[in-house]
């Protein structure tokens, strides 16, 4: 399994630290200085740091250099964990108390105590509502004095029309931004959760007015927002948040085959299928064989392993990348549009954005 | 803690500083952290031997902190108005400079990095000086005449730690060197040059962002005792004005806390951790806010300060 990562910089050190910490032990600092590069890029530098970190003797052996970069990445997550806090308070003052408001991803882990949450540095708040809410979320949220920062009539369009969230708000002065969605996935997409499924398993976080996914849907959602919205340097983090969420939530057969029952009715099967087999492949996740029965087909796996082997995993920059891994980070991209939209769509998307940076190039060009 | 290749920068000839920083890279420890530096951008080794001569060569190392790159700008521009482009692990911070503005542009962007990264640190917007391990952080806005200070400290025989950062490990409360030359601004280039023939000053560089700016290269003693702790002994609020007389007002710890936490580049991301040791250092040193407008009479009057804080606490 582990042969699609081969030969790889990140398969030295970075993939066995995430799927085992103890490999710190046998780590020199030489190994470490490209480790905390990649580790970096991947967003994911916290996440290792926390895990060293609950180990002191551990800790203690890594050489003192790097331990200053993982102390730092350690404080700035205890900062962001903050903000999100803050923003989640700011915005409990704002929404009607009788609106069901969910929390996903990064707030929804910070909230619940799963491990993954201990390092993470969440760029946003995402927020979900029933479609029925959508707009009066949005008018108070504006009233309040959470503003679009999206100008363009294109681009807002584009998000109310095609995507799953309304364009990204932010508070005047407020570190971090909030995302509204409706669904789980774009609605141009093959993905369609099923918002009935959706809405019947959320629970209440203890203590809170928030509510959260059913830990299922949370895998799910999380192997939709891999392949359909995270951005390329995201998605090992992305893997690493599934790994988690893996590891916390599914803990015997039951809930196991609850999630591929539910994969089903959300039409992510496939896309669930691909997060667990890289999830597996890369980080050791224990997969169970039958709940990958329903393999795609053999060409397609193959394509998929090799674009998403090259595009995904985080690599130096210090040599411009070759043709195949720019070719796999192309094909990468194209797979993730078509993913979300119709090639009609996609077509007329692109030729929009194309001509619009031209434009904008042409008349913005300063000096 | 780096093994050396052996010799200092200003000895090194273009060919060996060139294949350097065309190769694997030089690495710049500046106390706090070593920066890998790679660069095909307009030649600046002549700089570089002038405001980096104290400081060793290093063709290789096992470790640094940061990884840097300086390129040349892209397309028919990069023939038309030569620029330089500063990167970071292949992340661009900020828009290009003019080509011949290669040295500001590394100087402005290791600055960001540690800014933006260190944050295992408190990190002061201070000028850090010491004599032996007593130290004196002087916090400032921009504008004080922080850096003209620190610069005058330094050659007057100050060991200079920094003229930007207050480095503060909140584990230890000790304060670490991230000795850079010292960037001077406008008038501040003739007064420095004006004060001392020892000045190894670099070239002026002419309207950048921060108006014209001239670099200061930091001396062989301060170079050297840059893995020396040092502790906060004094702090000290300078602030320049044209033609005043010394005035040297004591700051209460509750004062002095303040202006430091607010002349912090991390102080609200740090939360609890810079709290602490910011409030170690209000309540351990005195503190003084110091208006002037000569240097040698506020240099006299911290060298005295700084006398007095040995006596019995």
């Amino acid at each position: 399994m582990r042969l699609r990562s081969k030969g790889r910089e990140v398969e030295a050190h970075l993939l066995p630290l995430l799927r085992d910490i103890a490999h710190a032990d046998t780590m020199t600092l030489a190994d470490w200085d490209a480790t905390l590069r990649l580790a970096r890029l991947a967003r994911v530098l916290g996440v290792l740091a926390h895990r060293i970190r609950s180990d002191q003797s551990r800790w203690a052996r890594v050489p003192e250099p790097v331990r200053g970069h993982l102390r730092a990445s350690i404080n700035y997550a205890a900062h962001r964990a903050q903000m999100v806090r803050m923003e989640l308070a700011a915005l409990d003052r704002a929404l009607p108390a009788d609106m069901q408001v969910i929390v996903l991803k990064g707030a929804a882990y910070q909230l619940q105590g799963v491990p993954i949450a201990q390092g993470r540095s969440p760029n946003d708040v995402d927020l979900l509502v029933a479609r029925a809410d959508l707009d009066r979320a949005e008018s108070v949220l504006n009233q309040a004095g959470w503003v679009s920062e999206v100008r363009d009539d294109y681009d807002q369009r584009y998000y109310r029309e095609w995507s799953h969230e309304l364009p990204p708000m932010r508070y005047p002065g407020h570190a971090l931004e909030v995302d509204l969605h409706h669904t789980i996935a774009p609605v141009t997409s093959h993905a369609r959760a099923d918002d009935r499924l959706l809405f019947d398993g959320l629970v209440l976080i203890p203590g809170s007015r928030y509510w959260a996914l059913d830990p299922c849907d949370q895998i799910i959602h999380a192997a939709v927002h891999l392949f359909q919205d995270s951005e390329l340097d995201a998605r090992l983090r992305d893997l690493v948040d599934i790994d988690g969420l893996v590891r916390f939530h599914l803990r015997d057969e039951g809930t196991w085959n609850r999630l591929i029952e539910r994969a089903g009715r959300h039409g992510a099967t496939r896309l669930l299928w691909y997060g667990l087999h890289y999830c597996k492949a890369w980080l050791a996740t224990p997969v169970p064989e039958r709940a990958l029965r329903q393999a795609p087909p053999r060409r397609a796996q193959w394509a998929m392993d090799w674009v998403f082997s090259r595009a995904t995993l985080p690599r130096l920059p210090d040599r411009p990348p070759g043709a195949m891994v720019r070719l796999a980070g192309a094909l990468g991209r194209l797979r993730y549009h078509l993913l979300r939209m119709p090639p009609a769509l996609l077509l007329r998307h692109l030729a929009h954005k194309t001509w619009t940076r031209r434009f904008a190039r042409r008349s913005a060009s300063p000096r | 803690m780096i093994p050396s290749s052996g010799g200092l920068i200003a000895s090194r000839s273009d060919a060996e500083l060139n294949s350097a920083l065309g190769g694997d890279g030089c690495f710049v420890d500046y106390g706090a952290c070593v920066v890998r530096v790679r660069s095909v951008a307009h030649p600046f080794t002549d700089l570089l031997r002038r405001v980096y001569g104290a400081f060793p060569l290093q063709a290789s190392a096992e470790f640094a902190d940061f990884h840097v790159e300086l390129v040349p700008g892209k397309g028919v521009r990069r023939w038309l108005r030569p620029t330089a482009r500063f990167r970071i692990d292949g992340v661009e911070p900020f828009e290009p400079f003019p080509a011949t503005s290669t040295l500001p542009l590394f100087e402005w962007g290791v600055n960001w990095c540690f800014g933006q990264r260190f944050n295992q640190h408190v990190l002061l917007h201070a000028g850090t000086l010491a004599i032996g391990e007593r130290a004196v952080v002087m916090p400032a806005v921009p504008g004080s005449g922080k850096s003209t200070l620190s610069a005058a400290m330094m050659l007057r025989g100050f060991r200079l730690l920094s003229d930007e950062f207050g480095v503060l490990k909140p584990e230890t409360g000790e304060l670490l060197a991230m000795l850079k030359p010292v960037a001077l601004k406008n008038q501040s280039i003739g007064v420095i040059r004006a004060f001392s023939g020892d000045a190894v000053l670099g070239p002026v560089f002419p309207e950048t962002r921060k108006g014209d700016v001239a670099h200061l290269a930091p001396d062989l003693a301060s170079v050297s005792a840059i893995h020396q702790p040092a502790r906060p002994a004094l702090v000290i609020f300078p602030r320049y004005v044209e033609g005043s007389d010394l005035e040297v007002t004591p700051q209460p710890p509750e004062q002095a806390f303040a202006r430091l936490a607010f002349n912090s580049f991390n102080y609200a991301l740090l939360g609890p951790v810079s709290f602490h040791a910011v409030a170690d250092v209000a309540e351990s040193c005195p503190g003084y806010a110091l208006r002037y407008s000569r240097l040698d009479e506020a240099i006299d009057c911290i060298v005295s300060l700084l006398e007095d804080t040995r006596g019995p606490r």
